[in-house]
């Protein structure tokens, strides 16, 4: 299942940029349309042995409380509805077994629509967002090797709502890996590469920032329990930008991004799983920034995971570490999530996530008027699903953006309210 | 129809006569001081013609038995069945070590019943008897032999309860690939 994991990319899609995934298997945020019923799994077309096919489409109608990001008091609201179609061809069963080759082929397509008689809302009221995916994964004994693709087209409002064209992105993640785990499986070795190309549209004003991200990981774990380990993980990153000459102008320099960390993943008991990494990280940014210092260089990542009964779990994590930024150099993230899933009778769906970043910007800023610039964003949403059948749900959902930061101007809160509707089978 | 009525009737009466053997000589009643003759009658009352043809019928009799038990042999092979195996093949050697016996006195016999001595032609027969009588058990204990359908309880079987609430996934594998992709902030009027 976590080789296989395309629904990230593609819901990133559906729902704006309003997810993120931080813990192994939790995704924070507003949770796009469900694919699949909950606690069932007798849906799918068999197309034929060995090939099951999930197809779905949902529509959710709802209320934006701010169109454009604006700070307050200069918000512009809108109602807007949202349509999905998907469809997943796998070779997992119904059963969830699977062989030893796994693929799983994965497209859909969101339609979003601002219904609002401003004018300016009018032009940015349309929104076509495809995705597309693939995963294989074979093996399983002493060898493995998995490949996954997946793309992804986002269209956003643009900040000001006079701006001439959406944000409009682009985005394609690649990666290749092989897994070795010798000795029945005690010792694992991971060697990943992977491949990331965004680009944003030219108009879009972020077009400086088109970039190419590749990174080669080695994971090596030690699994002291059946499902427990301690593992060393070296992480090497090449960041570069697309264009060269607006990059240099808008202060992007290339990167050799560093993280190594050790520390214990896996079960801590039959209910609870945990994630404790502890690690050196250094950006190795070629513009001579960097970055530095005892708690800039510190990789911290701890996150729980308890699932008091078979229908619920519960998630908890803080996370340190840099990012690379967009509108600056880089980012020291610090960041606390929380998200919580309750599943009742197979029927009802509850999924709430929240998370608090920390965001001190550093190096070169695009615009130098925000240096030393820092943000406090949160991020929350929850939804609730009921299923009439196993193929047939409705539901509401909330979602909310709130930053608040030490530079002018770009405060801003937004919330979604949504009723939601959909067929999948 | 009737004339095979009348050949099985037939030949189950003689068979039945030639099974009785000759009939006693009717003894004699006990005079009155006489002693009463208590003794056994071993002596058969085969002649020698009858004796070596029934030494070859019990000599027939042996290698059938020997071949029946080679066949349980086989097939205690064919089946890896290894505790039927050994039994069987005990049985074969035992089997094989009679008829090697029985060989030597049928050899034995047939010069006794060309010298025409009594003694040595009766006392080979009843040793051939014997043998063959050892020989039948022996086939009979082969067919009994048991092998492992009762006696084997059959390969380890491990049967493993997994508690639910243990996720099936490995959660030691290192994080799935994937980079969060975000909106940007708002970097300057470049991005209105």
């Amino acid at each position: 299942m976590n080789r296989l994991r395309l629904s990230l990319s593609i819901a990133i899609a559906v729902t704006g940029f309003a997810r993120a995934a931080l813990a192994q298997e939790v995704t924070i945020g507003y949770q796009g349309l469900p694919y699949k019923a909950t606690g069932e799994s007798n849906t799918g077309i068999q197309v034929s042995e060995g090939v099951l096919l999930h197809v779905g489409a949902g529509a959710e109608a709802g209320y934006d409380t701010n169109v454009f990001y604006a700070e307050s008091g200069t918000e512009t609201a809108s109602p807007l509805i949202r349509t999905s179609v998907f469809g997943d061809l796998s070779n997992a069963t119904r059963t969830g077994s699977v062989g030893k080759v796994q693929f799983d082929l994965r497209a859909g397509l969101t339609y979003r629509r601002y219904q609002s008689d401003d004018v300016n809302v009018q032009r940015f009221s349309n929104a076509w967002m495809p995705t597309a995916g693939v995963a294989l994964s074979t093996g399983g004994g002493q060898f493995g090797f998995g490949l996954a693709d997946t793309f992804a087209r986002l269209e956003d409002p643009p900040y000001a709502e006079t701006g001439p064209v959406p944000i409009t992105r682009y985005n394609n993640q690649a990666s290749i890996e092989g897994r070795w785990a010798p000795g029945g499986g005690r010792l694992t070795a991971t060697l990943r590469y992977t491949n990331m190309i965004d680009i944003f549209s030219e108009e879009s004003g972020y077009n400086y920032a088109n970039a190419d991200s590749n990174y080669l990981m080695l994971d090596t774990a030690w699994k002291w329990l059946p499902k427990t380990a301690v593992f060393l993980t070296a992480q090497q990153g090449y960041i570069f930008y697309l264009n060269d000459a607006l990059a240099t102008a808008n202060g992007k320099a290339s990167s050799f991004p560093l993280v190594v960390s050790t520390g214990l993943r896996g079960l801590l008991t039959e209910k609870t799983s945990g994630t404790l990494a502890l690690g050196y990280t250094n950006g190795f940014y070629s513009g001579g920034f960097s970055t530095s210092g005892f708690w800039g260089s510190t990789y911290a990542d701890v996150s729980f995971t308890l699932r008091p009964t078979m229908l619920s779990r519960v998630v908890a994590g803080y996370r340190h570490d840099f990012t690379n930024a967009v509108i600056a150099s880089f980012s020291y993230n610090e960041t606390v999530y929380a998200s919580y899933v309750q599943q009742i009778a197979g029927r009802l769906a509850l999924d709430i996530s929240g998370r608090y970043s920390h965001r001190n910007y550093q190096g070169q800023f695009v615009d130098m008027a925000q240096a030393d610039r820092s943000d406090d964003f949160i991020q929350a949403g929850a939804t609730l699903d009921y299923f009439i059948r196993n193929w047939i749900y409705f539901g509401v959902g909330y979602s909310i953006l709130n930053n608040s930061s030490n530079v002018v101007a770009v405060d801003y809160l937004k919330q979604q309210m949504f009723v939601r509707l959909g067929l999948t089978y | 129809m009737v004339n095979a009525k009348v050949l099985l009737t037939t030949t189950f009466i003689a068979s039945t006569v030639f099974a009785q053997g000759s009939a006693p000589a009717p003894l004699a009643p006990p005079s009155a001081g006489a002693p009463a003759d208590v003794s056994v009658k071993q002596r058969p009352t085969l002649t020698p013609e009858e004796m070596v043809n029934q030494s070859r019928d019990y000599a027939k009799s042996m290698n059938e038995v020997l071949k029946r038990i080679q066949v349980l042999q086989d097939q205690a092979k064919r089946d890896k069945d290894i505790i039927r195996l050994n039994c069987v093949t005990d049985k074969v050697v035992q089997v094989r070590v009679n008829i090697s016996i029985a060989e030597q006195s049928i050899a034995s016999l047939q010069e006794a019943v060309t010298r025409n001595d009594e003694g040595e032609r009766v006392h080979e027969f009843t040793r051939l008897t014997i043998v063959n009588q050892k020989v039948q058990v022996l086939g009979a204990e082969a067919e009994n032999c048991i092998g492992e359908d009762l006696s084997f309880v059959g390969a380890t079987k491990v049967d493993v309860e997994i508690d639910p609430n243990i996720p099936q996934y490995d959660p030691t594998q290192p994080p799935a690939p994937g980079i969060d992709i975000e909106r940007p902030g708002e970097a300057s009027p470049l991005t209105g």
